[in-house]
């Protein structure tokens, strides 16, 4: 089970492609540290993101609005977003509060990463 | 086995109660994404106890015999209460470019567990739901 405390790296991927690996319970205070760390890539020149929350067990549904809230800036700037390592509850989640219409969900890192690749959109 | 849990409403102490879940799950045979699963429906249940029931709550976690054994697990406040009857039905279609992306809490404890019983009235809020030792989350 998580502990309260968000361990983020991020890290800039080519061609645009920001990666966050987020490890902690994603409630308001987790959510907005992910939030915090997207906009500086964001600021940095990326456009899309690849949340990787590997080591994320426990989620709330303020935390998961936030991810929200991320997904739709990053759409407005004709980005996009994707997830990866994704416990089945946090899938589940996302599933039940849309998450999963917008940003790609994928097994593990590699994956997501590949995916902006094929289509060019990083 | 039982556990039960006072719980003082401070932030993250949601995550006392999910520690309580990880350990009765373990002993009771259930698997990771169960107990999960389990956490995180509890999760919501705490903060919407936390939001409306006051300073305090409680929080028993129970182990449930029978044809498909289960764990219990019920969040009790104090607070004035609810209709949860009357709680719009949650629409995932609903989610982008809405302003507040807030009240998913009933809608994530329904889908999440296997069975959810919600009696509410002014002073006293009992959310009792439960989840199969052995069912998927």
């Amino acid at each position: 089970m998580n502990e309260p405390q968000m361990n983020l790296q991020t890290t800039v991927l080519d061609d645009g492609l920001g990666l966050i690996a987020a490890a902690g319970y994603i409630n308001n205070e987790g959510g907005q540290a992910v939030a915090d760390a997207a906009w500086e890539l964001v600021g940095g020149g990326c456009n899309s993101l690849v949340i990787d929350l590997d080591g994320t067990r426990i989620i709330n549904s303020i935390g998961v609005s936030i991810l929200l809230e991320i997904m739709e800036k990053i759409m407005e700037g004709d980005g996009k977003l994707a997830f990866c390592n994704l416990t089945p509850t946090i899938a589940k989640t996302f599933e039940i509060m849309g998450l999963d219409q917008y940003a790609g969900i994928f097994p593990d890192r590699e994956a997501a990463v590949t995916s902006f690749v094929v289509d060019g959109s990083a | 086995m039982e556990v039960v849990l006072h719980l003082p409403a401070v932030p993250n102490v949601e995550l006392v109660a999910a520690k309580a879940v990880e350990t009765l799950g373990k002993a009771l045979g259930m698997d990771r994404d169960g107990i999960e699963a389990v956490s995180v429906a509890l999760v919501e249940a705490c903060l919407n106890a936390m939001e409306h029931g006051g300073s305090s709550f409680v929080v028993r976690l129970a182990s449930e015999d029978g044809r498909s054994p289960r764990m219990r697990v019920e969040v009790e406040d104090q607070g004035r209460g609810f209709d949860p009857d009357a709680c719009p039905p949650d629409d995932s279609t609903r989610v982008q470019g809405c302003v507040s992306k807030r009240g998913w809490g009933l809608t994530l404890i329904r889908e999440l567990m296997d069975d959810v019983q919600i009696s509410s009235r002014p002073g006293l809020t009992r959310v009792c739901m439960w989840k199969e030792l052995e069912s998927a989350p």
